[in-house]
């Protein structure tokens, strides 16, 4: 059954004024679950940590606390182009973790970088050259010998870029994504998705090129790609034109021809002035067992079998546009998708039952049960619902992300990021 | 086994979501080729606003480009079956642009055509012919590809060697998307029906939403 949803927390300014820097613009857990990662308009990664379960506390999980907070981009300006580049985080990515430290991806339009995140919480003190505050000892003040031990101090956490992959990109990215093999990974823009190893910086492979050579027959764009979770050598991306294109870099080295093409068949009778628009794909999703994939477009959300080309097997109706993701939950049996008005859908692929709920501050108490919201056509509004004319079409919910592991889920309105847990017990 | 590859039984919100998504086919008052020429204005306005811009989105632009090219696409086979005007309320003009230019011009109606469609074909910013000839359609179809060129150029990293900007639009006669007849008063100045005043600020509604500004 579709779960019940609490409140857990809300992070972010309270008032309505958001600053332009402060909207978020990407959401991502890390593999564990432990780690859930911001981007923001403004170039920054804020990274919150869950706490360690309490005992005494039992019937909730620990909360997510700021862990680190650093400055991924700048704005930058191609001179040549006379073009600013943003620094909006477009995208992060967690790698899985091998040692203590921490690494993720996080890219703009233009740079991807690799950051460390590492702890440090003791410090080596007893130098017999340096004072403690670093100042060095008068020599001749020096008469005895000892070796410097390290000593506990207050947790800091460091962010460190290690890697920086830059000029690879003429349109904007909108994707990245890890390969399985950890070693690997892919960048897409609109045009071309390049691959790239991780140790190195200098150059990367072009994959896939869609450019036509003539800019003026352009008629169809990438709006995502994602690599298979568990096959090395597979990947898929979407299109504005609402196909998604499945390839494998075994056989050729330039992936132009697709080895399959999802796409499902337009019917005649809904066709109108918008169908070419309300066609285009916006997110592409493989579930976690990669068995399937799920497509977000504008009207809703779509999951194909990767041994089914021409429909997908199932569709949940949801109103959104060209920028709204979608996950799937750790088991693969629930789908969630953002909306209008701060609402935001599940849909539970077992029992077919699906669920909207409101990301907002009037139900902030922790461990409130989240009321299910319902909209309806206008006119036939009853007690409690939305009419479809009334929803608020700024207040968007673009990012969401789910826990890994637990029913924890992280929604990012405009600028404002809420964890919802489902009620225990 | 078809099963669950139907949608399933519509529900409130379903049934909701799909008037939602008709009414992107909105039946309301206005006929249908003006309802399509409202749109392509609208369509192309935005691209000649893209292409203002440093960097246009390329995503927003190949949508509307597409849509354009759908709407003329339609256009082009109903002129090919159809000899006539399919908009009998609007007299044909002259034969080129250069009639826009002379901002005095409003459309002719015969007295047969209700009242409600008279208001709404009385609107200034209209261009002339709605389109039907191919000739138009053409330059609607120069209209929208040439901001992809503008893409080509500011993206290209070779663009010093390319051939000159200059070179690659003498041809198009933009006289039509000049900005003080298409942008943005698609309204009129003085709405005389209320009801045309909401089914483009409808249009454009939608059109925001699905893409943006």
């Amino acid at each position: 059954c579709v779960l019940v949803w609490c409140f857990s927390q809300v992070k972010g300014a309270v008032d309505d004024d958001v600053a332009e820097a402060d909207i978020i613009s990407t959401v991502e857990f890390n593999h564990s679950g432990e780690l859930l990662a911001t981007g923001d308009k403004g170039g920054r990664v804020v990274i919150f940590q869950q706490e360690q379960e309490n005992k005494t506390q039992s019937h909730s999980r620990g909360e997510y606390n700021v862990y680190s907070t650093f400055q991924s981009h700048e704005p930058e300006f191609d001179y040549l182009k006379s073009l600013e580049i943003e620094e909006k985080i477009n995208k992060i990515r967690w790698l899985p973790q091998k040692n203590a430290a921490q690494f993720l991806l996080s890219t703009n339009d233009k740079t991807i970088k690799l950051w460390k995140i590492s702890e440090r919480d003791k410090r080596p003190e007893g130098y017999n050259l340096k004072e403690e505050d670093g100042r060095y000892r008068d020599p001749t003040t020096v008469t005895t010998l000892r070796v410097p031990v390290f000593r506990p101090m207050d947790l800091m956490v460091e962010a460190s870029p290690r890697r920086i992959f830059a000029n690879a990109h003429t349109y904007h990215i909108n994707s990245i994504s890890i390969n399985s093999d950890y070693e690997t990974y892919l960048s897409a823009d609109d045009l071309r998705i390049n691959l790239w190893h991780l140790e190195i910086t200098d150059r990367s492979f072009n994959i896939v090129d869609i450019k036509p050579a003539n800019m003026e027959e352009l008629t169809e764009v990438i709006t995502a790609a994602e690599f298979h979770p568990n096959s090395c050598s597979t990947f898929v991306y979407s299109s504005s034109k609402g196909t998604i294109r499945l390839c494998d870099m075994r056989a050729s080295a330039l992936c132009d021809r697709h080895s399959k093409l999802f796409e499902e068949p337009e019917d005649p009778s809904n066709r109108s002035f918008f169908s070419e628009i309300i066609s285009s794909i916006s997110d592409v999703k493989f579930s976690h067992s990669g068995r399937y994939m799920m497509t977000r477009d504008y009207l809703s959300v779509k999951i194909w079998d990767l041994n089914m080309e021409n429909r997908p097997v199932e569709t949940y109706q949801v109103l959104g546009e060209n920028h709204f993701e979608c996950c799937w939950n750790g088991s693969d049996s629930i789908v969630m998708t953002g909306s209008y008005n701060n609402f935001f859908r599940m849909f539970d692929r077992n029992s077919k039952r699906d669920i909207t709920l409101e990301a907002s501050r009037e139900n902030n108490k922790p461990r409130t049960v989240l009321k299910p919201r319902k909209v309806c056509a206008s006119g036939k509004r009853k007690k409690d619902e939305i009419s479809v004319d009334s929803l608020d079409f700024n207040k968007k919910i673009l990012h969401t992300a789910w826990h890994p592991k637990e029913n924890i889920i992280a929604v990012a309105t405009t600028n404002n990021l809420y964890i919802f847990q489902d009620k225990m017990n | 086994m078809l099963g669950r590859g139907l949608k399933r039984k519509l529900s409130d919100y379903e049934e909701n979501m799909a008037g939602l998504s008709s009414a992107f086919d909105s039946s309301r008052s206005l006929p249908y080729p003006l309802k399509r020429q409202l749109v392509l204005n609208m369509c192309l306005t935005k691209l000649q606003t893209y292409k203002m811009l440093v960097e246009p989105n390329l995503h927003r632009s190949v949508l509307i480009a597409n849509t354009v090219r759908q709407i003329q696409e339609e256009m082009r086979q109903e002129s090919n079956q159809q000899p006539v005007n399919i908009c009998p309320g609007i007299a044909p003009a002259s034969h080129s642009y250069t009639g826009l230019e002379s901002p005095g011009i409003s459309l002719q109606l015969p007295s047969g055509i209700s009242q409600q469609e008279s208001h709404c074909c009385d609107l200034r910013s209209f261009p002339e012919n709605t389109g039907l000839k191919l000739e138009d359609d053409r330059q609607d179809l120069k209209g929208a590809e040439c901001v992809f060129g503008s893409f080509e150029i500011s993206n290209s990293t070779s663009y010093l060697k390319d051939l000159a900007i200059d070179d690659i639009f003498e041809d198009i006669d933009t006289s039509m998307y000049d900005s003080d007849f298409c942008c943005p008063p698609l309204m009129p100045p003085r709405s005389p029906s209320l009801i045309c005043r909401t089914d483009l600020s409808e249009l454009d509604h939608i059109m925001e939403i699905l893409v943006g500004s």
